[in-house]
């Protein structure tokens, strides 16, 4: 403990272990500040990641990937490869012909091309081999005859043809149309006619990825029992489970996936990719070990993230500002498969009802298959797009009718405890003083109407789920599941599917069982996401963790909680409710003094029970959804609110944009601990200001449809040089179905950084970038087309008389 | 198999000598990794374009997997692995934990290498600006790099406290 | 990377006649950042690495030398980005060199990439640098650029292929006039460093003008006329790890208000490092002035041939040279 520690390390572990318990609060550990269950050994280099990972005998394997776009797979000659020394196996498409999909409704791809490649880096073959070297060269005998296709890089493009002969994705039912919704709530059209201002606007959401540090990567071994041993740098090693099984057709039980620590996801690792199928089958082919590391190429070609969007909107306000009606036609380009485009689809309509008041919505969203590498989800899944369109479209409204831009959304905001448009229950809701703090920390009021010509400031809001309703597949069995176990030395374990992907899901169901259980987090052991010791989870995705698995967790820890409060009033002949557990004690609340340790406490009960072992599920309400087809999708327990206010410096000679500061408000409903959490606020702002800037996923389409820079290079992401100051503050309107009130912070607070970015470059130099990125060209062409204008007279000067002498 | 001869390198590793033999081909990186099983050390890129190797060659951060092994022979090198060597915890990974400035840990390692260099050869605590100048090669995807900079900026005005007290 | 073998000869004779043996499968490596770079993206597979860092102390001395000479500096082909950044005693009069320098790639690659290096990598072009792609430079018909992706590509002087120089110390070493200093077959020669450059039409295969195991060994910069300054201007999307959407470095020589001299020097607009010839001219003999220097950036981009995704440089790169000339002359820029 603290006394003990050497001169270089002054500061306890944690801010909490050093106190004594303070029994006049409510908690002990919730909201405080904490050190990281498993930081240490990950910053040490003591962790093992899945590709740290080695086994005796380990084979290296590679995947041979399509140079076409779009091509028949006329003859696959491996014969050559298989004949070079040290190549020990090849697959191909024929080893791997059942479908799969991550969403069950649409199995709309194989681990390897089967007949057709549909987009350049489509894997055709893998081998396995002594190293990598061998597999390289494997890879480089493998002939491959190819009869290349027409290839279609336009969504709109796609969607036109109905061909059968240009079909992009072989189970594709209706041409190249992946997913149509259209939902209507409300008389939209009479809505918008009977507004007062209408604003309409076309967006276009370039592609973006998720750019994970650590690739992608594999690990099988067909174990002596004959179980075979998945490790996968997953973020859902349920899903990946379940669809190993199928594709491999071995029995679920005979299948245990482990996930490593990981090295950032962020959506990018949610589904199965082509390398587990083709390492498990190479393991069993070869009986032995076999591992294979995505390349940075191969990540960018296996991508899922986020989707182009071509939006166009229409907004009605009234003259106070009010929306009366939203109408939105998008249109999703979701590349060559499925992945969870039916859920994006519905996301890019559904997730947009608050946090404002819409009387009337309609969307309409169209996905289309189109020969690229799949889009998927990415952080903020599929409403981050609309997102970027609508707070512009209110930007715009503020404008035009000139409300003050926070007012405006002030005068919108849908309240606590309130049905949506589209029929979902919203809980708390804390957006107001969301809204508040960005405002006062930025000096909004005073300092707005006074920055010159090229500064300005720039506010958005936004809203998210946490976690969907329902599971991915239809079941009535819980959503999340937790066992704890005491033992008698004092420690608690921990067993949780949950996959930890750096978020600190581990740290927070660490947090719970402290809290609950009166044992520092150092003396919590968490087990997570092994298929074989771990109870079903269904991953890291759509933010469901901290409230799905936290309240799991909490079901098992109070259960226990119990049990041991019971066995210590026994002996001290109090009423339980007197026993108090925190600092690695139990103690009588009414005389403190009367105490004994964590570990006699526990000793007592096991005495008393037998092993100290519980179990906690989670499953949702089930009242929280539209009565619609669809309705389901995009329902969630709890809803966490955002505000963003960026402060941008424009130069318009270079057409640079710098983001200076950035504030970020956000409504977690409860922090269950304070800088995990400000690092999510933190880390998603910063992805999007990554998205707004600099972010761009090209295909070329004049060439073949190869990725325009697979690289970190030529994929640009902000350095530390590039990231605006971050000042993250975190908002508690805390929610009945949250563990503690918690609700989700990891997805949330990046959707609004965007348009709030958008909205701070029209107040710093009067011009809308309705496109991301807004890079250089971008900015200096939009600057030269208001130059334009107010030359005419067809525009104002921005700004006049903030403007430097010279210029005016 | 590899048709490139193996080299053998001597080099000071993490302080003490050390004798590899290799294909003369690999970069430092795999030698390390798969070699000497260092795996502190990621790989994230293998181009040079995300930090995540970053190691010190002579006390300078160096970039892994664009350095030849063959190239370390009869240098020192430095890993991640040498700061959490020894009974008390490094300031510097102190300050990481305190700050929670790691959040997935792949790149952390890099970062602590790059960081450690710029805070060794500093005369005074470094500010927030001359940090991110240093590091500006090692990309990190979770934590919007906040939390790295305090705690490398913490760090930095703790070891020097300890400097001027003569620790 | 395919299996190489490294060979570590110690004089420059004998280095050179392993290159020039066969000089496609046995290049030179030095800083080896863009040479592993094209490695490992499977554009070059040499069969050995010829290591200039073996070179003994007496015969690398040249390509080692960080020294002042006579109110100049000679700078080795061998030294680091970083130790010409960090190097103490250098003029201030070359203070583009050393902001040059100081702001290329990342800290980690400073430390390694060496001057020779960074003057003869290879260009960027994403179509150059995809192993499925053949473009004029990769042995293919056409220059892919020209209908494709274009955004970074050249406005000035391209054709038939479009790249812009990669180098960022070019810019600022052409605008101190320095002279590159090179061992070939008939020994040692000297020319000026823009002659080292070789366009596009000129010569396809490389962006150079050395011949087969011809070696660059140092740079000398001439002792800066009374007056000198010199400074970089960059504009990149990125601060860090990025190549510039554009680039102005110059030197002018100032007497009074009145100006001497002046090389203006663009980079990452064209195929080579660009000297600015027009607004050179349209400088020297007038006093330094914010109206003088709103009249003269705009011939920076004399010539200019935008491409359909880079018309912006042409105004970038006006708004360049403009900032630079106020900060080189130290005139205010008017509020």
């Amino acid at each position: 403990m603290a006394a003990d520690t050497p001169t270089q390390s002054p500061e306890p572990a944690s801010a909490a272990e050093a106190e004594r318990p303070d029994l006049t609060r409510e908690t002990w550990q919730i909201g405080k500040v904490h050190r990281k269950v498993d930081a240490m050994e990950r910053m040490r280099g003591v962790a093992r990641y899945t590709d740290d990972l080695k086994l005796p005998g380990l084979l290296h394997a590679k995947i041979l990937r399509s140079p076409h776009a779009h091509a028949k797979i006329r003859r696959i000659d491996a014969s050559a490869a298989l004949a070079l020394p040290g190549v020990f196996a090849v697959v191909t498409g024929q080893d791997f012909k059942i479908p799969y999909g991550v969403i069950p409704w649409t199995p709309d791809e194989n681990a390897l091309a089967v007949h057709k490649v549909c987009h350049v880096g489509d894997g055709v073959a893998a081998v396995a081999a002594i190293d990598e070297d061998t597999a390289n060269a494997a890879l480089r005998a493998i002939v491959v005859d190819y009869e290349p296709l027409r290839a279609f890089f336009d969504p709109e493009e796609a969607l036109a043809t109905r061909d059968r002969e240009h079909t992009i994705n072989p189970y594709a039912r209706k041409g190249n149309l992946s997913k149509h919704v259209l939902l209507e709530f409300g008389d939209v059209d009479a809505q918008i006619a009977g507004a007062e201002l209408v604003v309409e606007g076309e967006y276009f959401f370039e592609g973006t990825t998720h750019g994970a540090i650590e690739p992608h990567c594999a690990l099988a071994q067909v174990e002596p029992n004959g179980v075979l041993t998945v490790w996968s740098a997953t973020q859902v090693s349920h899903y990946l489970h379940r669809e190993l099984a199928k594709v491999l057709e071995l029995p679920p039980h005979r299948i245990r996936v482990i996930q490593p620590p990981i090295g950032g996801a962020f959506g990018g690792k949610s589904e199965p990719f082509d390398l587990e199928f083709c390492v498990a089958k190479l393991a069993i082919k070869t009986g032995r070990p076999v591992k294979l590391l995505y390349t940075r190429e191969e990540v960018f070609y296996s991508h899922r993230g986020r989707h182009p969007m071509k939006m166009k909107y229409r907004t009605g306000f009234t003259a106070d500002g009010k929306i009366t009606g939203v109408d939105a036609r998008t249109i999703l380009d979701g590349g060559a498969y499925s992945s969870f485009g039916l859920v994006t689809t519905y996301y890019s309509g559904q997730l947009l009802c608050a946090p404002y008041r819409f009387p009337a919505y309609r969307f309409d969203s169209t996905r289309a298959y189109t020969n690229k590498p799949a889009c998927g989800p990415k952080r903020g899944h599929g409403s981050v797009q609309p997102r970027f369109a609508l707070e512009i479209q209110l930007d715009k409204a503020a404008v035009a009718l000139g409300i003050d831009p926070i007012e405006l959304r002030r005068r919108n905001d849908i309240g606590a405890d309130v049905a949506t448009v589209n029929e979902f229950r919203v809980g708390s809701n804390g957006f107001q003083e969301c809204l508040s703090r960005v405002e006062s920390a930025s000096g909004w009021r005073a300092r707005r109407p006074t920055l010159p010509f090229g500064q300005g400031l720039g506010v958005a809001g936004s809203t998210y789920i946490s976690g969907t309703n329902y599971p991915i597949y239809p079941n009535d069995m819980p959503q999340a599941a937790v066992q704890i176990c005491l033992d008698r030395s004092g420690r608690a374990r921990v067993f949780s599917g949950a996959n930890d992907i750096g978020q600190g899901s581990n740290t927070m169901l660490a947090v719970i069982v402290s809290e609950e259980l009166g044992v520092p987090l150092e003396d919590v052991r968490v087990l997570s996401a092994d298929t074989d010791l771990c109870p079903v989870d269904l991953g890291a995705y759509s933010s469901r963790i901290t409230l799905m698995v936290g309240n799991a967790c909490l079901e098992a820890a109070q259960r226990l909680r119990r049990r041991v409060c019971r066995s210590v009033a026994q002996r001290w002949q109090i009423p339980a409710n007197r026993v108090v557990l925190a600092g690695r004690m139990a103690l009588d609340r009414e005389d403190p003094a009367r105490n004994v340790s964590s570990a006699q406490a526990f000793q007592w009960a096991e005495a008393d029970h037998g092993l100290l072992g519980e179990v906690g599920s989670y499953n949702t309400p089930k009242d929280r959804h539209g009565d619609y087809r669809g309705g389901t999708i995009g329902a969630s327990p709890a809803y966490s609110f955002t505000a963003h206010l960026a402060e941008v410096d424009v130069d318009t000679e270079t057409g640079v944009v710098h983001v200076k500061k950035i504030w970020i408000a956000h409504d977690c409903g409860r922090a269950l601990s304070r800088k995990i959490v400000e690092g999510q606020i933190e880390g998603s702002t910063y992805m999007g200001f990554g998205e707004a800037l600099m972010e761009e996923h090209l295909i070329d389409p004049a060439h073949r449809g190869v990725h325009a820079g697979p690289s970190f290079l030529d994929y640009r992401m902000p350095t530390f040089l590039d990231t605006p100051e971050l000042h993250a503050m975190i908002v508690e309107a805390p929610d009945k179905n949250g563990p503690y009130g918690a609700k989700e912070a990891g997805e949330g607070p990046l959707h609004s950084s965007i348009p709030a970015i958008a909205n701070a470059i029209y107040d710093a130099v009067g011009v809308r970038l309705d496109r991301i990125p807004f890079s250089p060209p971008r900015v200096l062409a939009a600057l030269r087309e208001r130059a334009q204008l107010e030359e005419q007279g067809l525009v104002p000067a921005h700004k006049p008389d903030r403007r430097p002498r010279s210029a005016r | 198999m590899s048709q490139s001869s193996a080299i053998l390198l001597s080099l000071t590793l993490n302080g003490e000598p050390v004798q590899v033999a290799a294909p003369a081909h690999w970069t430092l990186l795999e030698v390390l990794r798969y070699k000497l099983d260092l795996i502190g050390s990621k790989q994230g890129c293998d181009k040079g374009d995300c930090g995540a190797c970053t190691v010190q060659i002579d006390g300078l951060p160096a970039l892994a997997c664009l350095t030849l092994a063959a190239l370390a022979d009869g240098r020192s090198v430095t890993t991640v692995e040498a700061l959490g060597c020894g009974p008390v915890v490094h300031p510097l990974l102190d300050a990481f934990d305190r700050h929670d400035a790691a959040q997935c840990g792949f790149c952390t390692p890099g970062i602590l290498m790059a960081a450690e260099s710029l805070l060794r050869r500093s005369a005074r605590p470094v500010t927030r600006h001359e940090a991110a100048s240093a590091l500006a090669g090692n990309l990190c995807r979770c934590t919007g790099y906040t939390k790295i900079l305090d705690a490398v900026v913490d760090a930095s005005e703790r070891l020097r406290a300890e400097h001027d007290d003569g620790r | 990377m395919r299996p190489f073998s490294l060979i570590r000869p110690t004089t420059l004779a004998a280095a050179r006649a392993r290159a020039l043996a066969e000089p496609q499968a046995r290049p030179f490596r030095a800083g080896g950042i863009d040479l592993l770079g094209l490695m490992k993206e499977g554009l070059r597979a040499p069969a050995e690495l010829i290591e200039l860092h073996a070179l003994s102390a007496t015969e690398g001395a040249e390509m080692r030398a960080l020294a002042a000479t006579e109110g100049g500096l000679r700078v080795g082909a061998l030294v680091s980005l970083a130790a010409l950044a960090r190097a103490k005693g250098l003029p201030p009069s070359f203070e583009a060199l050393r902001e040059a320098a100081s702001s290329a790639a990342t800290p980690a690659i400073r430390e390694a990439a060496t001057v020779g290096g960074n003057l003869l990598q290879r260009p960027r072009c994403w179509y150059l640098r995809h192993p499925d792609l053949e473009c004029l430079k990769s042995g293919g018909a056409s220059c892919l650029a020209e209908g494709g992706e274009n955004r970074l590509h050249a406005i000035l002087g391209g054709g038939p292929c479009y790249i812009v120089h990669p180098s960022t110390l070019a810019a600022p070493l052409v605008a101190l006039a320095a002279t590159v200093t090179i061992l070939g077959g008939g020994g040692r020669r000297t020319l000026p460093l823009e002659e080292l450059f070789a366009p596009p039409r000129e010569r396809i295969d490389a962006e150079h003008r050395l011949a087969a195991g011809e070696l660059l060994l140092a740079l000398e910069l001439p002792a800066p006329a009374p007056g000198l300054r010199s400074v970089y201007e960059v504009a990149k999307e990125k601060l860090s790890h990025d190549w510039p959407l554009a680039e102005v470095a110059l030197s002018v020589v100032v007497e009074g208000q009145t100006i001497r001299g002046a090389r203006v020097v663009l980079g990452h607009v064209a195929p080579i490092p660009w000297r600015a010839l027009a607004v050179e001219q349209a400088l020297v003999g007038q006093v330094a002035s914010a109206e003088l220097f709103a009249r003269v950036a705009p011939l920076a981009s004399v010539g200019a041939r935008p491409l359909a995704q880079n018309g912006y440089k042409v105004a970038l790169t006006q708004g360049l040279v403009r900032a630079a000339l106020h900060r080189a002359c130290d005139v205010p820029i008017p509020e």
